[in-house]
């Protein structure tokens, strides 16, 4: 039975950080789509200014606040939703429903809570609870118990022996686990978990370090139906976090047997949980046998569970949201672009893909860069392909920090270190593992050291042949061969010949297999309808077709990192919406799988490639694109891009290599918009930062309009105005200007516009700045409509965008951070009194 | 790494790397999409004169496990694959893939595009194919002369019963080409089983005094068996609880004159929901079909439909409306596949001991 629902309060997931990105924000656009079609009215609460969502809702059912339980009680008061949909916010918004539910304002309010029943929810955030009903349906916990100070804990570890891991209760974000081998480091554990829990008790548990991590995410509707979406297998063993961890979908070291236990036992957990939605199981799977425990159930939105949505093609948000409502499986009717069955489907996959975390450890320093049970990634990027090494290849090309194509080597560290490594793993893990192959461990050793499958080594093994066998035949054709089937795209031979990639691309003529596009669809090729989503591979069959329409390629941003990641995401989703209106056929290539510009809604068609030249230049060549935008700052890209004259390319904004300093300091800024020669006031802008900082690399905090804007503002902006040389300066520019106090402002430079503050600007102007220069850029600006909508002087509120950095989540002493060590913001409104 | 080729009855030929067995052989072409258990697939013999697509993308990650064999002697005609590995990994280290096929004298072929070879099945249905050396006239020929045997079930099942003793229930398994995970399930529930050869009689069967008959999965047509089959099974579901999945379930539909017809694409995998009608719940199980029974066919009087594959409509399974008897298409036991209906076989164990109750009010 389906429940009707005229007003539905949705919980957003916040500003990014450690343990979520986009994904949250592109689970709630997904799910706007599905619920835009009952005809609920929709109030979103959510502060990420960063957050595509919030701009698809009527401004007036958002509310830009932090998503806690007093805005929430707040925001129920006013709009009296009759329905809560809090799976997409993450653990947070679950535990803010959970308060909701206990504090008996869901009741009074007559509001019912959509995925999971209250009563359910308090067994999943209450760990006894859950080991409670666990136990009940037969299904294995480890040995547990919840402690209120140290002595409870020394007991228990006297009991159960070491090693054990401590875990705070109730904890701001999930991520912190510790592995204790001895007093010494519980005590320390301790110590710090007892910190961070708001009910002053820790969970201590007997370890099963060693065991391999396998999840699965599951889809269950109101009648009991059930579908295993996905399992996935981490490659590295429990003891390493799981967003710590290369991950493979599907599953590659289980059997049949214990295959089907993990998914029958996922769907007992479902069941007992009365789940209609989405639930995402960790398991501990034994190496030697059978035997397996339940670690961790989420039945809401993570992470992992968009991974199986992204690695599958199924489309799960969409779903999911019917089934929050009441539908059945067979009830749901998917867009036209999928087969009518796939809703009640049970993916199967003829691909593989794998993730490899990316670490922060370039840009905070200070932290401990073990990989261990507290995560410590700051995004992932996702690599496609037909084999296993074609996935790990292509996902390695993308989770590099330098911008060439070229595989990193650690062949520097010396021996001691490689074994130190093996047993005590940092971020670059997967380069250390081949390198210990490389330098002749065996396969067993490596897999006892490391605790890894020995499939593993074996692929790696073969990665690394391939890799010698490339090397050291340059410019044959069988090389390019050998190269194109393990994943070597054409750049990276390019760049392992130190020769132009035109010389690849002309030696491609001559072998047997082009490149070719295969869909990732869930049925395995049983139906001809394509999701448009698609990887590359040298096969027979190319499945993608180019658009008949002009069109549009967007290149993502790729992974996450530090810096203004999540705010390029954003503005790539906002290019490609814009593209959409304007009437082209649009085409992303990406391989960040919390990506919000992979939204399935928001493109025509999506590459999941390596963002490198050569792979852009073969979907170039393929798709022939009239248009091609690069949204975010990467000067390395659009230089080599540039090369190719026949290719229409946009970089937005424009490279901030142009931009010109007399001193790298400012407290204030005027942005303006150009057309031609014409310039119109955008805002002014106050930089807000503790200790008066006036850096322009320690700025990561804005506020709009400026301070002092009653007296000062005028007078800026008519400076400003006469100071930009609209010649040389197009698009979103801001004048900055460093005050001493006293109505005395000097200019110190002009830039473009940032992206993090081309997104505060459009939350602040209510002016989709993305959106005009995209039509400023495609010559279809409609500036009569600009000029009418921009009112730089009048204020009615002030507005304060506050980067987050992940000093705390990483535990870095650190406390105040560089642009390049943000990891999301936190926007927030105040009314001015009138 | 030596170059073969498989070809198709239709001209295709693709070129790709030979592993196992070097062995020419012919077969019809499957493609069977089921993620998990390579194993399993390749030794049920069901695939008796079969080449085997796997749409999964590699297979032989794990070695081989000595409680996950469908048969012992495997009797499929070619494994095709994207890409395999030969691993013996952890604890399942006795045998290798590569190994297995070349001591059941099974040719593989792998780095072929899999993907393009279901699209063509799909939209070109079911047709012969060899794997071959050379992709010749020659081999062509050869594949278009070849006629494949109707036999398969003579050629697999049982030519002499055998017990599988336990101290539960008395159980007889007729053996069409059984598939060992039925008598996996039959063993969990401590039955006493008799396997017995597919052409046992009525008379012989109950003679063995069963509380319950199976009748098991198997390959190829049931047309191709004998009218003695058909006759078989309508006298003894009338004097004991029967089950009858796979090949066992299309011989229970038509002994009770219903009608049989082969699918133009034959359906292996375990992504379709099937129904069950009277709960309305859907569930997924391995499925490996080349017919199906033709619901326009059914006797309402005496069968009627217990569950329905939604993506093809086909009927997946049947019940007699006078006696304990039942039948589905697909296979409860998961071995491969989801293990969702298991229960299937708890519903035999009920049907059996209602029955022995019975007998006990009698006495």
């Amino acid at each position: 039975m389906t429940i009707d629902i005229k007003k539905v309060l949705l919980l957003g997931g916040g500003p990014t950080n450690i343990g979520h990105e986009n994904e949250l924000d592109a689970a709630a656009f997904e799910r706007l789509m599905a619920l835009k079609k009952t005809g609920a009215k929709i109030i979103y609460v959510d502060n990420n200014p960063f957050s595509v969502t919030s701009e698809e809702i009527q401004p007036a059912n958002v509310y830009v606040q932090e998503v806690n339980f007093q805005n929430v009680i707040n925001i129920i008061d006013k709009e009296k939703p009759d329905a809560i949909m809090a799976t997409q916010g993450g653990l947070n918004a679950m535990q803010i429903a959970w308060q909701l539910a206990e504090s008996g304002i869901l009741a009074s309010n007559n509001i019912s809570l959509l995925g999971i029943k209250p009563a359910d929810l308090r067994k999943v955030i209450d760990n006894q609870k859950l080991r409670d009903l666990l136990t009940e349906i037969d299904e294995k916990v480890i040995a547990s118990k919840i402690v209120a100070d140290d002595d409870e804990a020394m007991d228990f570890v006297r009991e159960v022996g070491f090693p054990v891991i401590v875990k705070p209760m109730s904890a701001s974000h999930d991520t912190s686990r510790f592995i204790c081998n001895n007093t010494d480091e519980l005590e320390d554990a301790l110590d710090v978990s007892f910190k961070r829990t708001y009910i002053k008790r820790c969970s201590i548990e007997q370890s099963i370090v060693g065991y391999k991590e396998i999840e699965m995410v599951g889809i269950r509707d109101a009648n009991g139906n059930k579908i295993l979406i996905s399992g996935m297998e981490d490659m590295d063993p429990i003891g390493i976090h799981s967003g710590d961890s290369i991950i493979f979908a599907p599953t590659q070291t289980l059997i049949n047997e214990e295959y089907q236990a993990l998914r029958t036992a996922t769907f007992r957990i479902m069941d007992a949980l009365n789940v209609t939605g989405t639930c995402h199981v960790q398991f501990a799977q034994s190496r030697t046998d059978a035997n397996y425990f339940v670690t961790k159930v989420s039945p809401f939105f993570t992470r992992n569970t968009i991974l199986a949505a992204k690695s599958t093609g199924y489309p799960l948000t969409y779903v999911s949201s019917f089934l929050e409502l009441g539908y059945n499986l067979t009830e749901i009717k998917l867009p036209s672009k999928y087969s009518k069955f796939l809703a009640f489907m049970e993916p199967t996959m003829d691909h593989v893909v794998v993730k490899i975390p990316l670490w922060p450890f370039r840009d905070i320093t200070d932290v401990d860069q073990h990989l261990n049970t507290l995560m410590k990634s700051v995004g992932s990027t996702i690599g496609v392909g037909r084999t296993v090494e074609e996935a790990i290849i292509k996902a390695m090309h993308s989770s590099q920090f330098s911008p060439r194509d070229i595989l990193p080597s650690v062949s520097k560290v010396n021996d001691d270190d490689v074994i130190n490594q093996l047993i005590h793993p940092l971020a670059s893990r997967i380069l250390i593992l081949m390198e210990a192959l490389r330098r002749g461990f065996s396969i067993d050793e490596l897999s006892e050291l490391t605790q890894i499958d020995r499939f593993y080594f074996y692929k790696l093994n073969q990665l690394l042949r391939a890799q010698d066998y490339v090397v050291n035949n340059p410019l044959s054709p069988q090389s390019v061969e050998i190269g194109h089937k393990y994943g070597f795209g054409d750049g990276m031979l390019a760049e392992l010949w130190q020769v132009n990639i035109s010389t690849i691309q002309r030696m491609n003529h001559n072998v047997k297999n082009q490149v070719t596009y295969k869909a990732i669809e869930p049925s395995a090729g049983e139906f001809m309808e394509a999701t448009n989503i698609f990887y590359s591979s040298y096969e027979l069959e190319n499945e993608s077709k180019p658009f008949a329409e002009k069109s549009a390629l967007v290149i993502g941003r790729g992974g996450n990192q530090l810096g203004p990641n999540s705010a390029a995401d954003y503005y790539t989703a906002q290019v490609l919406i814009s593209l959409h209106k304007a009437g082209y056929k649009t085409i992303i290539m990406n391989t960040n799988p919390n990506a919000v510009s992979l939204t399935p809604q928001l493109s025509d068609k999506e590459y999941i490639e390596p963002i490198q030249l050569g792979n852009i230049l073969n979907i170039v060549d393929l798709e022939k694109p009239d248009i091609v935008f690069l949204p975010g700052n990467r000067h390395y890209l659009s230089e080599q891009l540039k090369q190719f004259e026949d290719l229409n390319i946009v970089v937005l904004p424009p490279d901030q290599k142009v931009a010109t300093y007399n001193q790298k300091k400012a407290t204030t800024a005027v942005d303006l918009f150009i057309e031609g020669d014409e310039v119109l006031p955008v805002a002014t802008i106050s930089f807000v930062g503790k200790d008066q900082r006036t850096d322009l690399r320690l700025i990561n905090d804005y506020k709009e309009p400026m301070d002092h804007w009653q007296t000062d503002e005028a007078d800026l902006i008519a400076d400003a105005v006469k100071k930009v040389d609209s010649s040389k300066w197009q698009g979103l520019v801001q004048i900055l200007y460093n005050t001493t106090g006293d109505s005395n402002y000097e200019m110190t430079g002009i830039r473009p516009v940032r992206i993090t503050e081309t997104a505060f600007l459009t939350k602040t102007t209510g002016i989709n700045w993305v959106r005009v220069l995209v039509r400023k850029y495609l010559g279809i600006l409609d500036m009569k409509s600009l000029r009418e909508q921009l009112t730089p002087t009048q204020h009615q509120r002030s507005s304060t965008m506050i980067a987050k950095f992940p000093f705390r989540e990483l535990q870095s002493r650190q406390s105040e951070g560089t642009t390049k060590q943000e990891v999301g913001s936190a926007i927030s409104f105040k009314n001015f009194e009138s | 790494m030596t170059e073969r080729y498989l070809i198709l009855e239709d001209g295709s030929a693709y070129a790709g790397k030979a592993f196992g067995s070097l062995a020419t052989t012919t077969g019809e072409i499957v493609a069977n999409s089921t993620m998990n258990g390579y194993q399993e697939i390749i030794s049920n013999q069901i695939y008796h004169n079969q080449i085997i697509v796997f749409t999964q993308s590699s297979i032989g990650n794990t070695g081989l496990d000595q409680n996950a064999y469908e048969s012992i002697l495997p009797t499929a005609k070619g494994v095709i694959v994207r890409e395999y590995e030969n691993l013996a990994t952890d604890h399942f280290k006795r045998i290798s893939l590569d190994r297995y096929l070349k001591q059941h004298k099974i040719p593989g072929i792998y780095d072929v595009d899999t993907r393009e070879i279901r699209h063509h099945l799909q939209r070109r249905g079911n047709m012969k194919a060899s794997i071959v050396d050379v992709a010749d006239d020659h081999a062509f020929d050869q594949l278009h002369a070849t006629v494949l045997t109707n036999q398969q079930v003579a050629q697999v099942a049982t030519p002499k019963p055998f017990p599988n003793p336990d101290e539960g229930a008395n159980v007889v398994v007729v053996d069409f080409g059984l598939k060992s995970g039925i008598l996996r399930e039959l063993s969990h529930r401590n039955c006493n089983v008799t396997v017995v050869p597919w052409n046992f009689t009525s008379e012989q069967i109950l003679d063995l005094d069963p509380d319950g008959i199976v009748l098991s999965t198997g390959p190829g047509s049931p047309a191709n068996l004998p009218q003695s089959v058909l006759t078989m099974i309508t006298e003894v579901q009338t004097q004991a609880p029967l089950f009858a999945i796979g090949l066992g379930h299309e011989l229970f539909a038509l002994a009770n004159n219903a009608k049989v017809y082969k699918l133009a694409v034959e359906h292996h995998g375990s992504n379709h929901p099937i129904r069950e009608i009277i709960t309305n719940e859907i569930f997924f199980s391995g499925q490996e079909q080349g017919y199906a029974v033709d619901p326009k066919s059914i006797d309402h009087a005496s069968l009627f439909i217990t569950h329905v594959d939604l993506v093809n409509g086909t009927v997946q399974g049947l019940r007699h409306r006078d006696y304990p008897a039942f039948s589905v298409q697909f296979s409860p036991d998961g071995a491969p596949g989801p293990k969702d209906s298991v229960g299937l076989f708890d519903d035999f164990m009920e049907f059996m001991s209602r029955r022995s109750d019975n007998n006990d009010d009698r006495y």
